[in-house]
């Protein structure tokens, strides 16, 4: 844009003084003009206010603060509907709940229960989290292997695998491979799809400089494909373990002689509340550590990486 | 494989890189075939400075990544001494524009890459290391990772790593174009010093006339779309020059020359 304001001949006479030019006046002339003025008079541009400034940082305090309410907000709710809590919906108070988890402890039943829980997950899981690996890894560095693969896969992952649960309880009996089955079918096609995105997400030009370098494929896949795809592989594996915890309830509460899903099942016979919540509570928490424990093997693994 | 015609340009070594009626085309939308090379004969000797020098679009990168093995041409053929070039490897060292260190790799295990891919032993790799890093003044790094570094510092890591599986000649794709104006002049004295130092044969591939003539022994000049040498230019600078050359009154000259050959492309 040109600025119209602009005299053409020097010298030609003064500036119109704002309003006054009739039908003249042009965009840069009127220091009233609304574009111009600020919320305060005597000021210039747009002032932003410190707590919701887009995409920008908070002080560290306000940051803790902010959270704490969060938490609290949490446990007012929390506290409310369990005051509120009447003989069609029970809500057990935070105090019951403790009282819950504590005789869930006492008795023994929680780390029979829990240990039965992780151990499925932790076999399933790895499994499936090997599959993605291998198969993502694969699917992102070659085409031709993407090419065989993706659409079997795009095709078999829309079906939800909280469906196979009676085909795997039929074929597999109800000991421990159908739940193992279900939490591989219920993560594994994630697994492998977000995998092979982080694969593909290897600069070309650090593949083609190791080429340069005299590095053959399989030097280039072990040396460069595979370090630079770590963090990225952790985070896959974070933030697909939540589907492998649900896959896993939805198999205990089905068919278990044992594990956090049957208690919560047995604990609905018996209109044990508090130990319902408690199970519940104690879900988030095992999510929580395990999502630290992951962030933390992804500094050691990766401290390069680090955002 | 023809041999190579030392007698048509009369450079006085024996050309080490031969690129003879290079064509390249591709294929563009709706299968239309594009023609980003078309013709192109360019000698390099043994221990010579070429510069290929062209607005965007000549195929210059197209070039390198020719010679570099990383892509086939259509038609014409690339030979090293004689001999003809299937795919990339350790003889030919290329540096990027964008750096691309191993950022999981410190300093030295990245200078140390190319080493291990020929095979050599931990304590011959840590010598040959410790000797480059000398080179670049990078010594007191060794142990840092390449995010710790600016910019020049990365890229002088990443032509020590080029150089360290002794390339017989090492290619530049535009290695200072993301650098500030400052740096930039620092690393194309320090480049001068390492082509001095280790009378590497190296071509060089930019869109900066004064970097150009500064660095080079040769220039060829490329037009655009499709890429052609509109002239081959020997600078008449010796080996050991300095930023001296700058204020050469026939480096201003050069640079008018040059300047005014890629404004016609431009213009055409």
């Amino acid at each position: 844009m040109t600025d119209t304001s602009l005299d053409p001949v020097p010298g030609s006479g003064p500036r119109t003084p704002p309003g006054t030019g009739a039908g003249t006046a042009h965009l840069g002339d009127d220091p009233a003009a609304p574009w111009r003025r600020s919320a305060k008079p005597g000021t210039r541009g747009r002032k932003q206010g410190a707590l919701l400034r887009l995409r920008d940082e908070i002080p560290f305090r306000t940051r803790v603060v902010l959270a704490c309410t969060g938490i609290a907000g949490l446990v007012v709710v929390w506290l409310l509907a369990a005051a509120w809590s009447s003989g069609a919906v029970v809500v057990p108070t935070p105090l019951a709940t403790w009282n819950a988890f504590t005789d869930y402890w006492r008795s023994g039943e929680l780390s029979t229960d829990l240990s039965a829980s992780a151990v499925r997950v932790a076999e399933g899981y790895t499994i499936s989290m090997v599959v993605g690996i291998v198969l993502g890894v694969a699917i992102g560095s070659f085409r031709s292997i993407e090419a065989f693969w993706e659409s079997p896969i795009g095709f078999l992952r829309y079906i939800p695998a909280t469906a196979l649960t009676p085909l795997f309880l039929l074929w597999l009996g109800i000991d421990e491979s159908p739940k193992i089955a279900l939490i591989i079918a219920g993560t594994v096609f994630y697994n492998i799809l977000m995998i092979a995105d982080v694969t593909r997400a290897v600069p070309r030009e650090l593949i083609t400089a190791s080429y340069t370098l005299g590095a053959g494929r399989l030097r280039v896949l072990c040396r460069v494909i595979l370090p630079h795809s770590w963090p990225g592989i952790i985070d896959v594996a974070r933030i697909n373990l939540a589907a492998a915890w649900l896959m896993l309830v939805v198999a205990e509460l089905l068919a278990a002689q044992d594990g956090l899903g049957y208690r919560m099942i047995q604990s609905q016979r018996f209109l044990q509340y508090g130990r319902m919540f408690a199970i519940l509570l104690i879900f988030a928490v095992i999510g929580m550590f395990s999502d630290l424990a992951l962030r933390g093997l992804r500094t050691l693994v990766a401290p390069w990486a680090r955002p | 494989m023809t041999e190579p015609a030392i007698a048509a340009t009369g450079t006085k070594a024996a050309p080490k890189l031969v690129l003879e009626n290079i064509v390249k085309d591709f294929t563009g939308r709706r299968h239309k075939t594009v023609r980003a090379i078309d013709g192109i004969d360019i000698e390099v000797g043994d221990g010579e400075i070429v510069c290929l020098v062209g607005a965007s679009g000549c195929g210059k990168t197209t070039l390198l990544n020719i010679v570099a093995g990383l892509e086939q041409p259509t038609s014409g053929g690339v030979t090293i001494d004689g001999e003809a070039i299937v795919g990339p490897g350790p003889d030919r060292g290329m540096v990027f524009q964008s750096y691309s260190l191993y950022p999981w790799r410190t300093v030295s295990e990245n200078v140390a890459f190319g080493l291990e891919c020929i095979g050599m032993s931990r304590k011959d790799r840590a010598e040959r290391v410790q000797e480059l890093l000398g080179i670049i003044g990078l010594g007191r790094f060794a142990d840092n990772h390449p995010k710790e570094l600016s910019g020049g510092m990365r890229q002088r890591v990443a032509i020590a790593r080029a150089l360290a599986p002794e390339p017989d000649i090492l290619l530049l794709d535009e290695p200072f174009g993301a650098l500030d104006a400052q740096t930039r002049r620092a690393m194309q004295e320090f480049l001068l010093l390492v082509w001095q130092r280790t009378r590497a044969t190296i071509l060089f591939v930019t869109h900066d006339i004064e970097e150009a003539i500064l660095l080079a022994t040769r220039i060829y000049v490329l037009s655009s779309h499709p890429g052609r040498v509109v002239e081959e230019i020997t600078v008449p600078f010796g080996t050991n020059r300095g930023p001296s050359v700058l204020r050469d009154p026939r480096f201003l000259d050069l640079r008018d020359e040059i300047q005014e050959l890629l404004t016609t492309q431009v213009e055409r």
